[in-house]
């Protein structure tokens, strides 16, 4: 790049130009430290919100005028994730240090105090140790009836033939729902009185009404269900992306080469698609583990389907314990990040293997 | 027996025609070049041999069997594709082992048979390598490698050196041909490439446009083509074809009108019996001997460009009509820009395509 | 097809001339598998133009037209357009006048949000997954992680901060605070997925370029962009799959003026306390998902080659 332009001179610490973003950082953090101290909290937030614009505009020249492209192209998307994202992050991690109910004016630092109470007391620990079992068994059927499902539905369109197009949109579908409409739907499928599931088992077993969500089992079948029928077709668009890239003149050297058909799949498919089955893999997991609006719906975490999500809804806005729920969601993010960091960790091993 | 028969065989695409009515036989130990420019269907001939296509209509018959409706699988074949088609998962090894799979082969015997092709093809070195990690002359040969580790009925290459560069290619020539000798089997070699065709083949099928135009060994299709598609696609530099008026035959020597004048040369006896009218000329480059003085059976041309080829040297002589001649003569010939040449053909090398293009010979 | 060809291959039950390719026999069995799955959604469609009592009947009413007397009446239902006008314009008492139910505006709501902030999402992510993949910083996949990790939390956490930051600033139930927020909520996806686009494209063409005197701007939007639509595209569906439906964020920070259609939906469902309106819930979520379901499959093509995520070499 041009490194003429790089070599412009730093200007000095004090001296007022527009690409001097250290002054402009003191001289922000200095007027918002006055407005929040002196005017309400309106005004102040505006104010602040000036002066981290201020500083970010001088960023953006000093990037600019020394041609640091790469952090010009960057820039917007950081300030929208930090003023959306990661300040209220931080915000509710801080908060879970304090007592804090949203319902009350009072707060009160308590250090890990929330923590202890999540981990140990003696109502909450077992309550929070039941919620993530049910949660594990709720990711690991999720994920797989989810990754079957969409396995299978993907090798059923990587050919070509007739009408694919119109029968693949349909299988699509189900993902473009609501999750409101879904959930509300499935609960009317599984009505007793007047749902299709219990009016398809009466006619065949010539019983009496059939209640799905009676049992643990059945409000957990039910659960899944729904949700691996709203989600396969994701897993579906994934590993049918991995397959029809997979080149033609592969499967015709394996005719050639009288390769039976599981070895073609095992050596010439399976690689071009394990990349993304472990990226659905990773989304599906984070997606059900985040699982609460379905549960909500449909049984309303009754019958032991109360996941962990519900559980730290139910904590921060139902019992408006804010900086309890705060807590418990850190736990989680603790419980999620292992997770993913461990899919990296093999994901990379497996890359570098090969 | 390995041989392929290919009988009256034709592909539709939809309403375009990729090969019509294609006759092709190749006997068992016999090479046989599938020669043409880019989409002239020789491609598509290959794969309707393999499997890979299905033929429209006329059948395939491969080591005396009827095989249109098999697939590949059964067809007991081995191809080399154009690009190499290596499974890229896999390392050079597992990828030449490949086709011993279906032999259910011990595995000791299963790697004493790959290590013997890697060893013929100069791939010891490379086994457990990816093809990712490989050049692009080891890829070439690792295809091969496949192709012969086992014993099939035939082999078919698909424009098999298509991407390797001058120097690669001209080993890779003389290895292919010599693995292939030691094989006595059919093989078909699909290339666009005429030097490649007349060095790897016994015989080479010329095709345009979805036809066979000509069938025959290296040196028929140089010294006998059978028209003027043939004659203009094989030889370099290419052979001159002069539009001429016949208006005669007399002595063993045919009169024509060529570019404005009226020569008498020797050619075949059968255009005797040619009626007048339009033909066609064809002379090689390499055919004309340049005379000091015009005569009966030179034609006049003007030296217009020169290009040295390093042993001889190309002129490009403009005839009086305005008509472009490609002669050749050796280096130690000056010839000077602007220089009035005669040229007398060779009567040997003289060919005749009467008005439809095809050769006139006895 | 040649002489010789049974039926059963005319059906499509062959193999193919080429590899992956099928016939009608693949078609058919995959039309009756679609169908399957389609099943749930299509019934939500047939009651949407059902009468309540119809939508409550036992056996299940399946079809609106007896096929002539082929089909017992028990299983056919008169369809009615009652619910698509209720949509919009019902009385919220028995027996009191018709009023509007504001659905016409969060219709209006949900379309302006969702395109704008999917849009503003895609814009500013692609300028940095170019950033990222063509300056790349030092510690770059930290910040990806870092990026990523912030969808891995349940919704709620973010939340009540956001809702107590949105309070004092007064945006609370404005256009600008939850398209930012959808904004920052489709970025983190739209910023992986566009990145692996980019790594993908070879610099050859954009050093080409710029030895021809092409300035950086000129580079991306000229050379790298064009390359990159179908990763656009795919980007584009998912965002607007996600934002489209999203609910929580919806019901706690948008007001009475910029409510969307799942927060309406939802109070249709919860409201009148004479149990679910069936056809009217159906018959909104079916309306809903029309604009959704038509912007996929105008872009469908796209899609497929959108999702690979770079995690394929060609």
């Amino acid at each position: 790049m041009n490194s003429i332009a790089a070599q412009r001179p730093i200007p000095a610490l004090m001296a007022p130009a527009p690409d001097n973003w250290k002054l402009a950082a003191i001289a922000g953090v200095a007027v918002s430290a006055v407005a929040i101290a002196a005017l309400p909290a309106a005004a102040s937030f505006w104010i602040t919100g000036a002066m981290v614009a201020m500083v970010a505009a001088s960023f953006v020249v000093n990037a600019y005028r020394r041609h640091y492209f790469g952090g010009l192209l960057v820039s917007p998307a950081i300030a929208v994730l930090f003023v959306m994202n990661i300040f209220p992050l931080l915000w509710s991690l801080g908060l879970s240090f304090f007592a804090y109910q949203s319902n009350q004016q009072t707060i009160r630092f308590i250090g890990l105090g929330n923590y202890q109470k999540l981990l140990t007391d003696n109502l909450k620990a077992p309550e929070l140790w039941a919620n993530l079992t049910n949660t594990a068994m709720f990711v690991v059927l999720t994920v797989i009836a989810q990754m079957v499902t969409g396995f299978l539905l993907a090798l059923l369109f990587a050919k070509q033939f007739p009408l694919r197009k119109y029968l693949l949109i349909l299988v699509l579908t189900p993902m473009m729902l609501s999750v409101v409409a879904v959930g509300v739907f499935f609960s009317y499928y599984y009505d007793p009185t007047f749902g299709i599931l219990s009016y398809v088992i009466k006619a065949m077993t010539g019983g009496e009404q059939f209640i799905l969500m009676s049992n643990k089992t059945g409000a957990v079948a039910g659960i899944v269900f729904a949700d691996a029928w709203m989600w396969s077709p994701f897993v579906m668009l994934l590993v049918l992306a991995g397959l029809v890239s997979v080149p033609k003149y592969l499967y015709e050297a394996a005719a050639i080469d009288r390769v039976s058909a599981w070895r073609k799949f095992l050596t010439i498919t399976f690689p071009y698609i394990r990349g993304l089955l472990m990226l659905a893999l990773l989304f599906r997991t984070i997606e059900a583990f985040k699982m609460a609006d379905l549960v909500i719906l449909l049984t309303k975490g009754g019958n032991g389907t109360m996941t962990i999500s519900y559980h730290v809804i139910r904590i921060a806005n139902e019992q408006n314990k804010t900086s309890e729920g705060a807590a418990l969601s850190y736990l989680l993010l603790f419980v999620v990040i292992v997770l993913t960091n461990l899919y990296l960790y093999l994901a990379n091993r497996r890359a570098k293997g090969s | 027996m390995s041989t392929i028969e290919v009988k009256k065989i034709t592909k539709k695409f939809g309403d375009f025609v990729a090969v019509r009515d294609a006759d092709l036989t190749v006997a068992a130990g016999e090479v046989v070049c599938l020669l043409g420019p880019s989409g002239c269907g020789k491609t598509t001939t290959l794969r309707m041999i393999a499997g890979l296509e299905r033929a429209t209509a006329g059948d395939i018959v491969i080591a005396g069997r009827r095989m249109n409706e098999l697939p590949p699988e059964k067809r007991d074949i081995a191809m080399v594709f154009q690009f190499y088609a290596l499974y890229p998962a896999l390392t050079v090894g597992q990828n030449i082992a490949m086709p011993l799979h279906y032999e259910k082969l011990a595995k000791t015997d299963a790697d004493k048979r790959v290590r013997k092709v890697a060893e013929i093809l100069h791939l010891t070195d490379v086994l457990d390598r990816m093809p990712g990690q490989v050049s692009e002359g080891e890829k070439q040969r690792v295809a091969v490698a496949r192709a012969i580790v086992r014993d099939p009925n035939c082999f078919l290459f698909d424009e098999p050196l298509s991407r390797l560069d001058v120097e690669l290619r001209h080993s890779m020539r003389g290895q292919i041909k010599e693995v292939l000798s030691g094989l006595s089997k059919a093989t078909v070699i699909v290339t666009h490439d005429q030097l490649e065709a007349l060095t790897m083949a016994d015989r080479i099928a010329i095709m345009r446009d979805g036809l066979i135009e000509q069938v025959g060994t290296p040196h028929e299709v140089f010294a006998r083509p059978a028209n003027v598609f043939v004659a203009s696609f094989i030889g370099t530099p290419q052979m001159n074809l002069i539009e001429a008026e016949l208006t005669g035959f007399a002595d063993g020597k045919a009169e024509v009108v060529l570019a404005g004048n009226a020569v008498a040369l020797r050619t075949d006896p059968a255009v005797g019996r040619l009626a007048a009218g339009k033909v066609t000329v064809g002379i090689r480059p390499r055919a004309f001997a340049t005379t000091p003085a015009a005569s009966h059976d030179t034609i006049p041309a003007q030296a217009e460009l020169i290009e040295p080829m390093g042993a001889e040297t190309l002129i490009h002589a403009r005839t009086a009509a305005g008509g472009d001649i490609r002669v050749v003569v050796p280096r130690g010939q000056r010839v000077k820009i602007g220089e009035a040449l005669h040229l007398r053909p060779d009567p040997r090398q003289t060919h005749v395509f009467d008005g439809a293009g095809k050769a006139v010979r006895a | 097809m040649a002489e010789g060809s049974s039926i059963w291959e005319r059906l499509g039950f062959r193999r193919a001339s080429g590899v992956g390719e099928a016939g009608w026999g693949h078609a058919v069995i995959a039309g009756l598998i679609s169908f399957v799955y389609f099943l749930p959604v299509l019934i939500i469609i047939i009651t949407s133009f059902k009468l309540q009592t119809e939508a409550l009947a036992v056996p299940p009413k399946f079809l609106p037209t007896s096929f002539f007397g082929l089909i017992p009446d028990a299983y056919v239902f008169t369809p009615t357009l009652e619910n698509y006008t209720s949509v919009f314009s019902r009385s919220m008492i028995t027996g009191a006048a018709a009023e509007n139910t504001g659905f016409d505006r969060y219709f209006f709501n949900s379309i302006v949000i969702a395109s704008v902030s999917v849009l503003l999402a895609l814009a500013i992510g692609t300028l940095a997954a170019y950033g990222f993949s063509r300056y790349p910083l030092k510690g770059n996949d930290t910040y990806l992680f870092v990026i990523l990790t912030t969808r891995m939390l349940p919704a709620i956490v973010v939340i009540i901060p956001v809702i107590l930051m949105f309070r004092a600033a007064g945006l609370s139930g404005s256009y600008v605070g939850i398209i930012l927020l959808y904004t920052a909520f489709n970025l983190p996806f739209t910023i992986w997925m566009m990145k692996s686009f980019f790594d993908e494209l070879s610099p050859d063409v954009e050093d080409a370029a710029r030895l021809d005197g092409s300035s950086e701007a000129a580079v991306f939007f000229k050379v790298c962009l064009p390359q990159v639509v179908a990763g656009l595209a795919a980007t584009f569906v998912f965002g607007l799959i996600l934002t489209w439906n999203e609910f929580l964020f919806a019901l706690l920070l948008t007001g009475v003026d910029t409510r969307t259609v799942p927060v309406g939906m939802n109070q249709a469902v919860a409201g009148g306390g004479i149990g679910v309106l069936w056809g009217l819930l159906a018959a909104i979520e079916t309306l809903f998902l029309i604009p959704v379901f038509l912007v996929t499959f105008f872009l469908q093509n796209h899609l497929l080659r959108g999702v690979t995520f770079g995690t394929v070499k060609r």
